[in-house]
């Protein structure tokens, strides 16, 4: 598909966010206001974009890392990450962001399956990597972002590197197939998948920048997702980016007052958040909102998990705004279904197919049901910014495509309006603040504390992060469920896993409900926590 | 009085970072691991510690570290 971002056949992510802007005549353009947890700001151009992702690839040549190979980012909000990831990109190699509350397992999980050459870290981060370094062989270089000096031959100093690399680099004329980006998501069985993007992604991410957030050359936008997460990188780095758009980065976290403060006085125009966010939003004093003038903010739009039809009519009232929501997957790699300007808002709806998108809503055995039946659904194949594999895992990649149409796991239903309405997943995945969390390598956490026997994990309905991870517990007999001991159950699975998966209930149990086959029966679990009837429970192990 | 010495050990456990190093000043931002889920742990930590309850949404209030702990001093009286 042809398109104005691509020049001379080049879809080179790092290259069109920045030398290809720079080209346009927009060196001297403001590119990036970073502003730190206590408000202080610097400021970015596209030129400075430009030569500090090219002094960053020029790293990664001078360490022997190249096109193809595996670096991740393992860090904070932080400046870092943005000419390390567009860097990296122009060099082809494939780059991975990790959460920086990943935990020891999570790291091992990524790092190991991908190979990892290198990454990118701070000082007091990299102590999880050290711990599981030497299960790490194919991770041959460190570099620390806020260390002044070399502290190894392996382990080396971001500034230091930085200082002397060229700001000089031509990157190479890049294919559409080229793999691009890496994001680990989380199923209902096994160890997280890592998806991968090519660079031809960027046509998509592009489009639906201009298509649905609307954004214009003289926008300044502010998504608040982490680099982690595939809305961090498809929205918070590619898409405005590609099209030449100035974004503010603001890297503390939530307070209501500091982001108001922030869309008011940097004059925030379209503002790209999470519902969670909105919803903590709504618990605040709502004369808070008052002391602020909006009158620059022209949309803001919502992604994540489903958007609650109270927190639009609170946008409405609160804000005297629309909150627009979205709808994609790291594996859609952008948005698919959305609600936008010009478009009437169907409250609690994911809204309609953006355009070159054809969703539809199939039965279990492939059929394409009518409008108003609820089925699984899915997305013609094909897309340009359709994942590529899953990493290492052809097999479960495939297993997502059936006849032509990508499988997204997630159930929903289409109005006579061809308005899709989503209804949950069709799977054990939890939805945590828009975080998919596996309940199985919650399970597996949990058995690796040895007061514990077995342990089930499902998804609760949470007002607040629309889904809480909640956790049945089954101890040994000499074990006393105290206080402590559910403290030491939400530590563990916060420093091995993250602080996204700590179960927000933990639930003791004589014995978790099993299939013959051994397999946990969450569904039973889930029932009988929300007191409804489990259904057929014939293969329950007595 | 609770001191800086013995909320130390709490922050080491509850974020898996035995290099912190505690002063009055030190907030979230410095601390990497501490984000609104993590901050939970903390709060039923101190209060396992402590023998206190906080209110909800005390401890959301306080800026730094120096404030939590002129807040955990309050609690128990001294």
């Amino acid at each position: 598909m042809s398109s104005s971002i691509i020049r001379n056949s080049q879809h080179n992510i790092g290259f069109i966010c920045t030398g290809q802007q720079c080209d346009a005549g927009l060196g001297d353009k403001l590119a990036m206001r970073w502003i730190s947890p206590r408000f202080e700001r610097q400021d970015f151009t596209f030129s400075e974009l430009d030569r500090f992702s090219n002094k960053f690839a020029n790293i990664l040549q001078s360490v022997g890392v190249g096109a193809g190979e595996v670096i991740f980012t393992f860090l904070p909000k932080s400046t870092e990450q943005f000419f390390a990831f567009l860097g990296s990109l122009k060099t082809e190699c494939i780059t991975g962001t990790l959460f920086s509350n990943f935990g020891e397992d999570a790291l091992l999980d990524r790092l190991g399956d991908s190979k990892a050459r290198l990454v990118v870290t701070r000082k007091s981060l990299y102590r999880k990597i050290e711990r599981i370094r030497d299960q790490l062989p194919h991770l041959k270089t460190v570099i620390l972002t806020d260390v002044a000096e070399h502290s190894a031959n392996d382990v080396l100093s971001w500034k230091k590197l930085m200082d002397e690399a060229s700001e000089e680099f031509t990157t190479p004329c890049t294919a559409p197939d080229t793999p691009s980006v890496l994001h680990y998501t989380s199923g209902s069985t096994g160890k997280p998948k890592g998806v991968l993007h090519r660079h031809g992604s960027i046509l998509h991410q592009n489009r639906t920048t201009r298509e649905v957030l609307g954004l214009l050359p003289d926008d300044l936008f502010w998504c608040t997702a982490d680099q982690g997460w595939v809305t961090g990188t498809s929205y918070g780095i590619i898409g405005p980016w590609s099209q030449g758009v100035t974004q503010i980065h603001f890297a503390g976290g939530y307070s209501a007052h500091g982001w108001f403060e922030l869309l008011q006085n940097e004059g925030v125009t379209v503002w790209y958040t999470a519902p969670t966010a909105l919803r903590m939003l709504m618990r605040e004093e709502q004369s808070l909102f008052r002391e602020f003038d909006l009158s620059q903010l022209r949309c803001i739009f919502s992604v994540g998990e489903p958007l609650n039809p109270e927190v639009i009519s609170w946008g409405r009232e609160t804000l005297e705004k629309d909150i627009f929501d979205t709808w994609f997957q790291t594996e859609t790699g952008g948005i698919m279904i959305a609600n936008h300007p010009g478009l009437p808002i169907r409250s609690g709806s994911m809204g309609i197919p953006v355009s070159g998108i054809e969703p539809a809503i199939l039965d279990d055995d492939g059929t394409i049901l009518a409008d108003d039946m609820h089925g699984n659904l899915c997305i013609r194949e094909g897309w340009d910014s359709m994942y590529i594999t899953y990493l290492n895992n052809d097999t479960a990649y495939s297993s997502k495509f059936n006849k032509g149409w990508y499988h997204t796991g997630d159930m929903a239903w289409r109005d006579k309006d061809g308005y899709y309405w989503f209804l949950g997943r069709s799977d054990d995945v939890i939805n945590t603040s828009g975080h998919l969390v596996s309940p199985f390598e919650v399970e597996s956490a949990l058995l690796e504390l040895p007061e514990i026997v077995e342990s089930g994990v499902i998804g609760a309905p949470d007002e607040l992060l629309f889904e809480k991870v909640v956790a049945f517990v089954n101890f040994h007999p000499d074990v006393e469920f105290t206080p402590e001991m559910e403290l030491n159950i939400r530590l563990h699975i916060a420093n091995r896993l993250s602080s996204v998966a700590i179960p927000q209930e933990v639930i003791q149990v004589e014995s978790v409900p099993k299939n013959k086959s051994g397999k946990i029966m969450r569904r039973v679990l889930k029932a009988r926590y929300l007191g409804l009837d489990a259904g057929d429970i014939s293969t329950l192990e007595e | 009085m609770t001191n800086l010495n013995e909320l130390e050990p709490i922050f080491r456990k509850v974020f898996d970072d035995d290099s912190i190093l505690l002063q009055r000043e030190t907030s979230s931002d410095d601390i990497e691991e501490w984000d609104s889920l993590t901050h939970m742990n903390l709060v039923v930590a101190l209060e396992l510690s402590f023998k206190i309850k906080f209110a909800l949404g005390e401890l959301q209030k306080l800026r730094n570290v120096g404030e939590m702990l002129d807040l955990i001093n309050r609690k128990l009286g001294k």
